[in-house]
């Protein structure tokens, strides 16, 4: 077992209703499920395997952590924080939806002990985030940005997205610029992605989502990297962007193809076991098979994954290709010829043992990550 | 065995007009099953496959003592029932002395029906009509006499009423098979002679021959010769399915089962061949033998080049069970090394691929069918030709024959006119027309085989909501005004996906397929053009964008494993696709000049 500090993710799986881009493991549920399946996640971090084992990181996702009291996030973190004693400087994170938050709960949560909000903005156009499906509106962003503030959040991200339907190269623009103003100390830019099992997907597949085509989807990209340079966000990842120091050190353990342990509903962690083999699991997804499974204590687990060294490689170029810091490949073997062709193709650049995509490969960081793939 | 006592039968039918209903109904009144058919039969088998030996239910040796007080022995053989094998059928039913014409009560005279049916009639088999399906609430005995009648003027007055389900009726049949059905009449003092009527190897036994002795007898210890290649084997074993394999002591005149002599190929015990005795041969082979003729063909090569040694293998081990497939080896500039194989028809195409790919496990690009042309040369010799890329030039080509079709439509009056659009369309040559009863009509057309390769069948389904039916049958080569379409990516022809099609066609087929080609390509990182040409004339044309990028937002915790898998998914299938130049072709578009649509 692992002993050095290991990133810690707790999931929520709660949301005021469900958009329609999105695919993560998320319920509009209401009721005492909610506080059932906080007690089964408190239960589930208490029978922990991994007890003990202090925390580099700690990140609360969802759903919408927010979404949850004051009185339950404090519960939770606390719980974390005395399963997996944080290192000094631990980055504490909570995501947050701008409209389920107020002055008590942040402040609560810094009370708590969370030291970084990543707030799920996406647009500040109120027409995109109606058909993306958002419960908040445009002015609760910069309301939501000055109360984290005020309660004393001094890491503070802002995700948004872009390729969203109908948007103009223009409104992308005025958007980035509004966000930016906002002052975050970090932006996570994404590119919206149409995933199987939504309700984009199935209006996509009848034609009825009018999104930009591929060139302007680029060119709304490479606008991103470069406004937010110009406004000292480095790029340090293809969708993140920080201000010096301010990278999610949460987050850039996953891209280091580091171990995670993670708890609640839908959860999915990754450790390594006594022989060092690497497994990556999945938890039951819906809240009460997840509560029932914790209650009657059954297998947890809906999928596991058993990465061979081999797979695990290949998941290390697929990561580590898409930090601005590179890809070691003294570290992984890599198809040397294909890096050949990479280079000629101008989509990496090659220095000593590091391999970096160019501007354009970024476009292309499947694609890459396929060709450096031994067979 | 006294030849009055065995009448060899068989069951003319259409499709679910309740063959096989029936089949299990006799074989149950004449005790060869009891009661839970099904079981019993299936346990059998099992046992059978425990021992190695695989067994067809080609035909079957029961026991039925009738009301005159005599046992019988009944032999029913059964018939396949597709048009691909109408050469195989002609020889089950010169096996036989009659038949039961299987009609549906509700049906009717379908298509298939008259073309075995005539077949039987050609060879003069004793036909009895049998009414099926009695039970059921719209059942029209008059209708369907009204159609056998008419349809295949054969006398229907004594057609018998049944219901395979329930039994109704089948006393009558097994009385009618006694009464009505000749005994066979050959001479048993005369040398051997044994028609072949079906084979299928055993890897034990080697080939295991299905025939009817028509003269003398065969048994175990006997020399025989195979009469169309003067081949001599050691016979092992004789015997019936009763339906439980049997062996015996021999086979007599008139009878009716198997002989086994480690015969190591099938193409030594072809369908239609004679047996005869070694020793003392007939002088004469019984009549209608011919070699199994390939009808359609098509280029078959792995996916993965690695793999022709494995389909190599694959196809000689088909070939053990299924004398008619021909194969030879063939190079495509776009494929690699492959193979040019001939079937008898689509559904034979269908099922050998099928074979080969879930029974050995191989990943097959198939290029698209194409049927056997006679080019004339302007220096006057003739080539046959299946393979489009086989074509002469142009300039060197002075006539060519394409392969045609008689075929028999039969379809409520309402869809006549659809049927003949279609049929024109595909530059069928109008016949003659029947007409069965005032409901229905049978369309006589003549059509080049080429034009019923792509999607004439499912044409016919959809322009008649399902109501035609189809037989056709090979009647010989016409000239016909054809070119060859080449296919070509960036500028380069891809041999495997030219194509032989009248001219008048050449347009919208070309253009067609551009555009099915655009469909399934994918993006790559370089602009594709696809052309259609004739020569160096570019008929049709378009353009596959480059892609620009892909799909790379975000990659967190709980996204690796999916993201990963989806990668290896990717990256598999560009292991399945074909490098043609610098382009990935997946394996579907080898078959998209299938279908196209018009």
């Amino acid at each position: 077992m692992s002993t050095s500090p290991v990133a810690i993710y707790l999931h929520t799986p709660f949301c005021p209703s469900k958009c329609g881009y999105c695919d993560f493991n998320s319920y509009a549920m209401t009721g005492e499920i909610i506080d059932q399946t906080v007690e089964a996640i408190i239960l589930e971090l208490e029978r922990s395997p991994w007890r003990g084992t202090s925390a580099k990181t700690i990140f609360f996702g969802g759903g919408t952590p927010t979404f949850l009291s004051e009185k339950q996030l404090t519960r939770l973190l606390h719980k974390v924080l005395e399963i997996h004693p944080p290192v000094p400087g631990c980055e504490i994170t909570s995501e947050a939806n701008p409209g389920t938050v107020d002055m008590p709960k942040f402040a609560a949560m810094v009370q708590a002990g969370f030291n970084r909000i990543s707030l799920g903005a996406q647009s500040f156009e109120q027409s995109d985030l109606l058909t993306l499906g958002r419960v908040h509106e445009p002015s609760h962003i910069a309301r939501a940005v000055a109360m984290a503030r005020e309660a004393g959040f001094r890491n503070l991200n802002l995700d948004l997205m872009f390729a969203l339907p109908g948007q103009s190269r223009k409104a992308w623009s005025i958007n980035l610029q509004t966000a930016i103003d906002l002052k975050p100390d970090h932006l996570s830019l994404y590119c919206l992605t149409i995933e199987p099992n939504t309700r984009y997907y199935r209006l996509n597949l009848r034609g009825m989502l009018d999104l930009p085509d591929d060139e302007v989807q680029r060119e709304m990209y490479e606008e991103a990297v470069t406004k937010s340079s110009q406004f000292g966000y480095r790029q340090y990842e293809i969708s993140n962007f920080a201000q010096e120091g301010k990278e999610c050190q949460h987050n850039l353990c996953y891209w280091r193809n580091e171990c995670y342990y993670s708890y609640g509903p839908g959860a999915v962690g990754c450790f390594e076991d006594q022989e060092g083999r690497r497994l990556r699991y999945t938890n039951m997804k819906h809240p009460s098979l997840y509560v029932e499974a914790i209650s009657l204590g059954k297998k947890l687990w809906c999928d596991e994954d058993l990465i061979d060294p081999k797979t695990s490689e290949f998941e290390q170029i697929m990561l580590g290709i898409r930090l601005n810091s590179g890809l070691d490949v003294s570290r992984v073997s890599v198809d040397t010829r294909s890096i050949k062709t990479l280079v000629r193709r101008g989509w990496v650049t090659h220095k000593e043992n590091y391999l970096f995509l160019t501007p354009e490969g970024r476009h292309f960081c499947s694609e890459v990550a396929l060709l450096l793939s031994p067979n | 065995m006294d030849q009055s006592l065995i009448r060899n039968f068989c069951i003319i039918a259409h499709i679910d007009h309740g063959k096989s209903t029936l089949a299990d109904r006799i074989l149950e009144a004449t005790g060869a099953v009891r009661g839970t058919a099904q079981e019993q039969m299936l346990d059998t088998m099992e046992l059978e496959r425990e021992r190695g030996i695989t067994i067809k239910m080609t035909a079957v040796r029961m026991t039925y003592t009738a009301k005159d007080g005599n046992t019988y022995q009944f032999n029913l053989i059964d018939t396949p029932g597709h048009v691909d094998f109408t050469y195989e059928v002609s020889r089950a039913l010169y096996a036989c002395e009659g038949a039961l014409l299987l009609v549906d009560a509700t049906q009717g005279v379908e298509a298939q029906t008259i073309a075995n049916a005539n077949m039987a009639m050609n060879q003069n088999l004793t036909i009895i009509p049998v009414v099926n399906k009695m039970d059921l609430p719209h059942a029209d005995l008059e209708m369907a006499k009204e159609e056998i009648e008419n349809a295949l003027a054969i006398d229907a007055s004594e057609a018998i009423p049944c219901s395979a389900k329930t039994g109704l009726g089948l006393i009558d049949i097994l009385e009618a098979i006694v009464e009505r059905i000749p005994p066979p009449n050959g001479d048993p003092e005369a040398p051997l002679r044994a028609l072949i009527f079906d084979s299928h190897f055993d890897s034990y036994q080697g080939a295991v021959t299905y025939c009817r002795v028509k003269d003398g007898m065969v048994k175990p210890g006997d020399k025989i010769k195979m009469m169309s290649t003067d081949k001599v084997f050691s016979v092992d074993e004789v015997g019936v399915f009763r339906p439980a394999l049997e062996r015996g002591s021999e086979l007599s005149t008139g009878e009716v089962g198997f002989v086994t002599g480690a015969i190591k190929s099938i193409g030594d015990a072809s369908v239609g061949d004679t047996i005869t005795s070694a020793e003392n041969s007939a002088t004469v082979a019984l009549p209608g033998y011919r070699k199994a003729k390939p009808m359609v063909f098509c280029g078959l090569y792995p996916t993965d080049s690695d793999e022709y040694e494995d389909l190599r293998d694959a196809i000689e081990k088909l070939r053990l069970n299924d004398a008619s497939l021909d194969f030879e080896p063939e190079t495509s500039a776009a494929l690699g090394f492959g193979f040019r194989c001939g079937f008898l028809g689509l559904l034979h195409m269908e099922i050998a691929r099928e074979r080969l790919e879930r029974e050995f496990g191989l990943d097959l690009i198939l290029t698209a069918p194409s049927v056997d042309y006679i080019v004339h040369r302007t220096k006057g010799d003739e080539l046959h030709i299946s393979n489009p890329s086989d074509m002469p030039p142009p300039n060197e080509i002075a006539r060519i024959e394409e392969p045609v079709v008689d075929a028999t439509i039969m379809v409520p009056n309402e869809y006549v006119g659809a049927v003949m659009t279609l049929c024109q369309e595909r530059r069928g040559v109008f016949k003659r027309s029947e007409y069965p009863t005032h409901k229905r009509t049978t369309i006589y057309y003549s059509l080049p085989l080429a034009e019923i390769l792509l999607d004439f069948f499912d044409k016919l389904k959809s322009s008649t909501r399902g109501y035609a039916s189809f037989d056709y049958e090979f009647s010989g080569y016409q000239d016909s005004e054809l070119v060859k379409v080449d296919i070509m990516l960036n500028g380069d022809v891809v041999d495997a996906l030219s194509f032989i099609v009248n001219r008048t066609f050449s347009y919208p087929r070309g253009r067609a397929i551009v555009e099915q080609l655009r469909k399934v390509v994918p993006r790559q990182q370089y602009e594709v053009k696809i052309q259609a040409a004739i020569g160096a004339k570019i008929i049709a044309a378009d353009v596959i964008k480059p892609f620009r990028k892909n799909v790379i937002a975000k990659c967190y915790g709980g996204d690796v494993s999916r993201k990963r898998k989806l990668l290896e998914k990717q990256k598999k299938g560009k292991k399945r696709m074909k490098n043609i130049g610098s382009i990935e072709v997946p394996q579907e578009a080898f078959l998209s000049v299938l279908k196209v649509a018009e």
